[in-house]
C-alpha cells in the first residue's frame, strides 16, 4: 500500500517529482531490491539513524525542488563516524540553502554505503506512442555519450529481458573485466521485468531512473533513484 | 469491415471526370481495366456518362448499396460534405485520396476533424485522406497504371507514401521482380491505420509476406501487440521513415534524454520478430527472399564462387552480418574430392572444377552436393556475368537445383552487368532472388536466418 499513499500524497501536493526516498520506497515494494535510505529531518536524527544501519553511510539532501544534488553540495559520501556524519548535515544544510534559497528541503536521505560494483542504468519513460518503455544499459558516467542501452515495450518478458542484457555493446563488461567480478545478470533480467510488471500495472508514471544500480556477483541494489509522475 | 475496401462488390467514385488525365478519370479507368466485376457507379453532377458506365448527380441517386466509395474531389469542404452524403447513404467504407487535411495544418485540420466526426458517428471506416488507396489485380484506387499485370502474387505492400503504390508499384510489376498482391498507400491514416492493416492481411492465407513503410506510428501499443501476433505467422517487413529524429523532449531523467524515438521504434520492431529493413529496396528485396525461399533451420551458409577473393569478401560480409560458414562434412567432401585439387572448403571455389568439367556440369554437380550438406542450413550462389554462364542460366539449372534441395538460397551477382544482367538478374529473378551486389545478398539472407531461427525456437 505504499505505493497508492505516495502517489496519492504526491497528486495532493500537486507534486510530479518524488523524493528519492519515496522512489525508492515505490521500488522496494515492487520487489527490487535498493539501499536502504532513510530521511532524517535534523543532524541528530541523521546520527542515530546512521549508527542503527552501520557506517560507512552517504547523505544526502532530499528536496524535490533539488533535482542536481551534487551541484548544490548537497551529497557527502563514505562518512564513517558521528562526527563526519554532523559535519556533513551542517554542510549539505548550509550549502543548499546558498544554491537554492527558495527550494524546500525537508532534510537529508540517509543511506548505507553500497561497496562499489558493476555500474548499471535501468529505467523508464512512458512514450506518447508505445506506452511505457524500459531501458537497461551501462551506467556511469559514459552513459549519455555512448548511449549504450536496449529498450523494450512494457510487458516485458525474461527473453526480452535476456536479450536486453545480451544486446548492449558493452556486455563484455558484465562478464566480469579484468579481474572485477561478473555481474549476476539474472538478478539484473529479474529487475527489469518487475519494472516492467510494475510500470504496467501503474498508471501515471511518466519516467523512472534506477542511476546507478550496482551490479555484484551475487545480487544486485539500486544506490539512487528518481521517478517523475505524469502531470 | 475491412473486407470492403479490398473485396467490395460495388464502387462509387465520387468527383469521377470524363477528362482524360483528371484523378477522376484515371480512377474510374483503372477500376474498368481491372478484374473488378461488381457495379461501378462514378459520382459527378455534370457529367451523364464516363467510359460507359452511368453517372449519378449523387452518391444518394445510386440505386443499389454501395460497397466503397473512393472520393477525389477538388476541395476538403466538398470532401466532408460528401462524407455527410455517404452516412446517409449507409456506406461504410471510403478511401479519401484528396490532399489538403491534416498534413497542410491550419483549416486542413479541422476538415479532417470533421471527416473522423462523422465517421465515427456512422460506423464508417475511412482510409487517408491525403493517400492513394489500393492497387490489386481486383481493385485499383490509385493512379497506377498497370492493374492488368499486379500478378495476385503472396506479398503485401503498406505505406503512407503515394509513391510506393504507383511508382514503386510499377516498377515492381514491370519488372515482375516481386509477386505482389495488394500495395495499399493510407496517407494521414485519420482512421484505418498500419494496425487495421496489419491484423487484416495477418490473418488472410494467400498473404505469405507483409512489407511496411510507415513515417508515423499511430498507435505503438497496439501495433507491439498486433506485430508479435501477426510476425509470429508470416514475415513483416518494416522500413521506419525519420528515424535518426533525436529524443526531442525535455527529460527530467537519463532514460528520458537517452530515449529517442528511432531507438524506441527499434526495439518494439526486435521485440515483436518484425524484420527490420534499411531503405526501400531492402523492403522489396527481403520480401523477395522471404516470399520465394523456404525458411533455414540455422545460420550456417555454403558460399559457392568461381573467385577466391569473392569468396573471401563474403565470408567476412556473412561474419559481420552473424552467419556461419561451417566446414562440409567429410562425406561431401570425399565425394568432391575429384574435382579439386585441395580438398574442398567452404566457401566453394568452383574454379578448379569448373576447368576440368566445365561450369554447366560443375553446377550440376559440386553446387548440389555442397548444398545439401549437413552441415549446411542455406548458401549464397555467386554468379559473374560471362558468356559461358548463360548456358545454365537459360536452361534453369540454378532453379532445378534450388527446389530439389528445398533450402534457401541467395544469388549475387558480379561483373558483366551491361551485357548479362538481363538474363542473371532479370530472367532469373523472377524465380529466385537474385542481388547485383554481395552485401544486399548477404544481408537479406541474414534476414531470413534470423526469422528462421525465431521461429524454430517458437516451435519448439
Amino acid at each position: 500500500m505504499t505505493t497508492a499513499r505516495i502517489l496519492s500524497q504526491a497528486r495532493e501536493e500537486k507534486r510530479t517529482v518524488l523524493t528519492e526516498i519515496e522512489a525508492k520506497q515505490i521500488l522496494a515494494e515492487a520487489g527490487i531490491n535498493c539501499t536502504e535510505t532513510v530521511l532524517a529531518t535534523s543532524r541528530e536524527e541523521a546520527v542515530s539513524l546512521c549508527d542503527r544501519i552501520g557506517y560507512p553511510v552517504v547523505l544526502k539532501v532530499s528536496s524535490v525542488d533539488i533535482s542536481h544534488k551534487s551541484d548544490a553540495g548537497g551529497v557527502k559520501v563514505n562518512l564513517n563516524s558521528k562526527e563526519e556524519v554532523e559535519k556533513a548535515f551542517d554542510d549539505i544544510m548550509t550549502s543548499c540553502r546558498a544554491y537554492a534559497p527558495d527550494a524546500d528541503i525537508e532534510g537529508v536521505a540517509v543511506q548505507s554505503m553500497a561497496k562499489p560494483g558493476t555500474e548499471i542504468i535501468m529505467g523508464m519513460i512512458n512514450d506518447a506512442s508505445f506506452g511505457p518503455v524500459v531501458m537497461f544499459g551501462l551506467g556511469g558516467v559514459l552513459v549519455e555519450v555512448l548511449k549504450d542501452v536496449s529498450f523494450r515495450i512494457v510487458p516485458i518478458d525474461k527473453n526480452d529481458a535476456i536479450e536486453m542484457t545480451t544486446e548492449i555493446q558493452g556486455k563484455k563488461l558484465l562478464e566480469g573485466y579484468r579481474g572485477q567480478d561478473p555481474a549476476d545478470v539474472e538478478c539484473l533480467r529479474d529487475m527489469l521485468v518487475k519494472l516492467s510488471d510494475f510500470v504496467d500495472a501503474t498508471p501515471g508514471i511518466e519516467e523512472i531512473d534506477m542511476n546507478p544500480v550496482f551490479a555484484y556477483k551475487d545480487g544486485a541494489v539500486v544506490v539512487d533513484a528518481r521517478i517523475i509522475l505524469s502531470s | 469491415m475491412m473486407e470492403l475496401f479490398f473485396k467490395p462488390k460495388s464502387v462509387a467514385v465520387i468527383g469521377a471526370s470524363g477528362t482524360p488525365g483528371k484523378l477522376g478519370y484515371v480512377i474510374v479507368n483503372n477500376i474498368k481495366g481491372s478484374d473488378f466485376s461488381g457495379d461501378v457507379y462514378p459520382v459527378n453532377p455534370k457529367s451523364d456518362e464516363i467510359l460507359g458506365y452511368r453517372v449519378y448527380k449523387s452518391v444518394l441517386e445510386i440505386p443499389g448499396e454501395v460497397d466503397l466509395v473512393i472520393t477525389a474531389l477538388p476541395t476538403p469542404k466538398l470532401t466532408v460534405m460528401t462524407m455527410e452524403a455517404c452516412a446517409e447513404k449507409g456506406v461504410k467504407a471510403v478511401i479519401i485520396e484528396s490532399a489538403g487535411f491534416a498534413e497542410m495544418g491550419g483549416d486542413g485540420k479541422v476538415y479532417q476533424e470533421q471527416i473522423v466526426e462523422i465517421a465515427k458517428k456512422n460506423n464508417i471506416r475511412v482510409m487517408g485522406p491525403n493517400c492513394s488507396g489500393i492497387v490489386s489485380r481486383n481493385i485499383v484506387t490509385s493512379i497506377y497504371p498497370m492493374t492488368k499485370k499486379v500478378p495476385n502474387g503472396n506479398v503485401v505492400l503498406i505505406g503512407q507514401s503515394g509513391l510506393l503504390a504507383a511508382g514503386m508499384a510499377s516498377d515492381i510489376v514491370e519488372n515482375e521482380s516481386l509477386n505482389i498482391k495488394q500495395v495499399c498507400s493510407i496517407g494521414n491514416k485519420c482512421d484505418v491505420n498500419e494496425n487495421d492493416l496489419l491484423e487484416y492481411f495477418g490473418a488472410q492465407d494467400d498473404v505469405d509476406v507483409i512489407s511496411m513503410y510507415l513515417e508515423t506510428i499511430s498507435d505503438g501499443r497496439n501495433l507491439t501487440k498486433i506485430a508479435k501476433k501477426v510476425a509470429a505467422e508470416k514475415p513483416v517487413i518494416f522500413l521506419s521513415g525519420g528515424r535518426t529524429e533525436a529524443g526531442a523532449k525535455a527529460a527530467m531523467s537519463h532514460t528520458g534524454s537517452i530515449a529517442s524515438n528511432a531507438k524506441i521504434v527499434e526495439a518494439a520492431v526486435k521485440q515483436t520478430g518484425m524484420i527490420m529493413a534499411d531503405d526501400f529496396t531492402e523492403l522489396k528485396d527481403f520480401a523477395k527472399v522471404f516470399s520465394t525461399q523456404p525458411l533455414p533451420k540455422g545460420n550456417r551458409i555454403a558460399v559457392i564462387t568461381l573467385a577466391g577473393s569473392v569468396g573471401v569478401n563474403v565470408s567476412d560480409l556473412c561474419a559481420s552480418h552473424g552467419l556461419e560458414l561451417p566446414k562440409l562434412t567429410e562425406e561431401t567432401t570425399e565425394k568432391l574430392k575429384d574435382m579439386f585439387d585441395t580438398p574442398v572448403s567452404n566457401p566453394v571455389d568452383l574454379y578448379f572444377s569448373v576447368t576440368k568439367i566445365g561450369f554447366t556440369k560443375t553446377l550440376e554437380t559440386t553446387f548440389p552436393d555442397a548444398f545439401r550438406d549437413d552441415n549446411i542450413d542455406a548458401a549464397v550462389l555467386i554468379l559473374a556475368g560471362f558468356e559461358y554462364t548463360q548456358e545454365a542460366v537459360q536452361k534453369k539449372i540454378i532453379q532445378k537445383i534450388v527446389q530439389d534441395v528445398g533450402k534457401p538460397v541467395v544469388v549475387c551477382m558480379i561483373v558483366g552487368y551491361n551485357k548479362y544482367k538481363n538474363v542473371i538478374m532479370d530472367e532469373m529473378g523472377k524465380e529466385l532472388p537474385v542481388f547485383p551486389s554481395l552485401i544486399s545478398g548477404v544481408k537479406a539472407l541474414s534476414k531470413l536466418c534470423e526469422y528462421g531461427i525465431r521461429q524454430q525456437k517458437q516451435s519448439a
